[in-house]
């Protein structure tokens, strides 16, 4: 926001710069324009077509996995950034909405035999409620305070879900797989589950960036007393927040609960995950839409490549936290936060 | 009437313990705001050191001390020099911090589990299986060392803040940093020191740990999370009041063991935790936790 600091002193410049932060359409090249209206359909369709080229694709099933991976995390980050990006507010605790949809859906599952694909939204629906409740309560702390709220709210929901003997303890649910003739196509609906969760988010985060209700989240992450002064109902905002980025999580949960076919506290509920959800959008750009998209790619593309290579161990962990140290001492603003802040950002890609 | 007794010697001597912990923990945070979440990975690596010396050379946990409290004062300056020095005065200070240290912890968790797996680690000197019995309390042997040895060291700590110019310098930058620094106390290299100081105790606290409890690289994040109760239901920055929140969660934490099982003790730390954030987040003892 450099860019309306300097607006007193020089509105030439300002106006200059204010362009390159949120480009509008008028400003786009007609070919940029283009670019910028067909390159996300063009994708979309492309996600759309890919399961059906299995006779086309070597090793179709991997690939699925791995897109079916990439867009989860792609749901899960861009949801995060709704509250931890727009508005500062950083999340270590945003898995426990995973947890209560993924349990919410497969305790269903079991007792009254309704798919979890059919009760996903309604998880999504009680993750927003259950989000609501508890950020009315945690978002009367802020700052650092928060943050170890979020931690301590993720340790509470450990001790209870390894405790609820109902929903299976620390043993979590065992749920029927699905069955198809075809085994081949049972990654197939959750590939598409997913798909519409991460385009779901990334749209919401879209529309939240560029809505007044974002307008309000990004002033509070600015400085939350001067938008508490110019009338900016900071609390109402954070709660909705809060509460709207448990949405899509919450299906998630539902979903990867799901094609797990079994739900464990330690699936969900460990600091791995948050830790992941918050690296990917700080490393992408935290506060920006495609920043979390950016991130999820790279990371999923990273593990996925160390685990080939190398084989799943601690060191991935630990290379996680060398990401997180590296991008927060160099490049705080993310990928596309410091690609834009250098103008670098091709314009058909910036979201806002 | 003898089982309160005895939960309430059992909550003390590891109160002591956590004391330690939660001491470097709250130095950090009063000197320069640093939420360090990697106080308690620091621990379970002294923890192996400790251990290691232990199994291969024999020497006790309470000697290991001598090594692992300068070794991780040196760790904590190293940390201080190369981290968060750089993220001084950045925006969100506090939010940075927390991020950092996060993915330090993971670095040195990783690193840990890489070097010696997930398999569960405790040292076993004799001591640390035996017990006074005085009529029918029950004070375990190696608790109550390790209580005078925390006594000890808080006491160390108290002297060093108390009676040496770093000391005064410390808890000069504690109280208000800005005028620490105009009256000529360098800031910067006291945040060091105390980064250092913090990390230490850290570290002695680990030496302890080595035979107090099983240990793994993952096991940080109770510890850590425990240790944020205690401190911020104390008051973060506030020494006395993590002493306070030492001891009397760990006395709570006894209780609430002996009434609903060891599963649910963690749940008083961040229940106390939450609750104290919600109601009073400057803590008992505390100016303010965030700014």
């Amino acid at each position: 926001m450099s860019g309306q600091s300097t607006s007193v002193e020089n509105g030439v410049l300002s106006a200059r710069r204010h362009r390159s932060v949120s480009p509008v359409a008028e400003d786009l090249t007609a070919k940029q324009r283009w670019t910028r209206r067909l390159l996300p359909p063009g994708i979309l369709v492309i996600c759309l077509v890919i399961p059906m080229l299995g006779p086309v694709i070597g090793s179709y099933t991997y690939w699925l996995q791995i897109l079916t991976t990439v867009f989860m995390w792609v749901a899960l980050a861009s949801s995060w950034n709704i509250i931890g990006g727009f508005t500062g507010y950083v999340s270590l605790g945003h898995n426990v909405f995973m947890a209560i949809g993924g349990y919410l859906s497969a305790g269903i599952f079991v007792y009254y035999g309704v798919s979890p694909f059919i009760t996903a939204i309604g998880a999504g629906l009680v993750c927003v409620a259950v989000g609501l409740v508890v950020g009315l309560i945690m978002l009367r702390t802020d700052g650092d305070a928060f943050i170890i709220a979020t931690i301590a709210l993720l340790l509470i929901a450990r001790i209870l879900f390894d405790n609820w003997t109902l929903l299976g303890g620390s043993n979590g649910l065992s749920l029927p797989l699905l069955s198809f003739a075809d085994p081949d196509l049972i990654p197939v609906p959750f590939y598409y589950a997913m798909l519409v969760c991460a385009v779901g988010a990334v749209l919401l985060g879209y529309w939240v960036r560029h809505s007044k209700f974002g307008l309000g989240l990004r002033a509070i992450a600015e400085d939350e007393v001067r938008a508490e002064v110019a009338g900016v109902n900071t609390r109402l905002l954070k709660v909705a927040a809060f509460g709207v980025s448990g949405f899509f999580t919450g299906i998630v949960g539902a979903m990867w609960g799901y094609s797990l076919s079994y739900v464990r506290p330690e699936n969900f509920l460990t600091i791995t995950i948050a830790a992941q959800i918050v690296l990917m959008a700080v490393i992408g750009g935290k506060g920006t839409v495609l920043g979390p998209i950016v991130g999820a790619v790279l990371i999923v593309a990273f593990n996925e490549a160390a685990v080939s290579k190398f084989g799943s161990s601690e060191l991935n962990l630990a290379v996680t936290g060398v990401f997180l140290v590296v991008a927060l001492l160099f490049f705080p603003q993310g990928i596309v936060g410091t690609l834009r802040e250098r103008r670098r950002l091709p314009r058909a890609l910036d979201w806002g | 009437m003898t089982d309160i007794v005895q939960l309430l010697i059992l909550g003390i001597l590891l109160g002591g313990v956590y004391g330690v912990m939660a001491t470097g923990l709250t130095l950090v945070y009063g000197v320069m705001g640093v939420v360090n979440l990697a106080h308690a990975v620091v621990m379970v690596a002294a923890a192996y050191m400790a251990f290691f010396m232990w199994q291969d050379w024999g020497v006790d946990p309470f000697v290991s001390m001598i090594a692992t409290i300068p070794v991780f004062f040196a760790v904590g300056m190293g940390l201080y020099y190369v981290f968060f020095q750089r993220i001084a005065g950045s925006a969100r200070f506090g939010e940075m911090t927390v991020l950092l240290s996060f993915g330090l912890a993971l670095v040195i968790e990783g690193v840990l589990g890489f070097a010696f797996t997930g398999i569960y680690h405790t040292a076993n000197p004799g001591y640390a299986t035996k017990t006074f019995d005085i009529g029918s309390v029950i004070v375990p042997k190696g608790q109550l060392y390790a209580f005078v040895a925390s006594v000890v060291l808080l006491a160390a700590l108290g002297a060093i803040l108390y009676f040496t110019r770093v000391g005064y310098a410390i808890r000069a930058t504690m109280q208000n940093a800005t005028a620490a620094q105009i009256v000529g106390v360098n800031v910067n290299r006291v945040s060091a020191v105390a980064f250092g100081i913090g990390t230490a105790m850290a570290g002695a606290a680990g030496s302890l740990m080595s035979y107090l409890f099983t240990f793994f690289p993952g096991a940080h994040w109770q510890f850590i999370a425990l240790l944020l109760a205690l401190t911020v239901v104390g008051g973060l920055g506030s020494l006395r009041g993590a002493l306070v929140g030492a001891i009397g969660l760990s006395v709570a934490a006894a209780f609430v063991t002996d009434l609903a099982g060891p599963n649910w003790s963690y749940l008083t730390f961040y229940l106390a935790l939450f609750v104290v954030l919600l109601v009073r987040p400057q803590g008992l003892f505390g100016r303010k936790v965030s700014v």
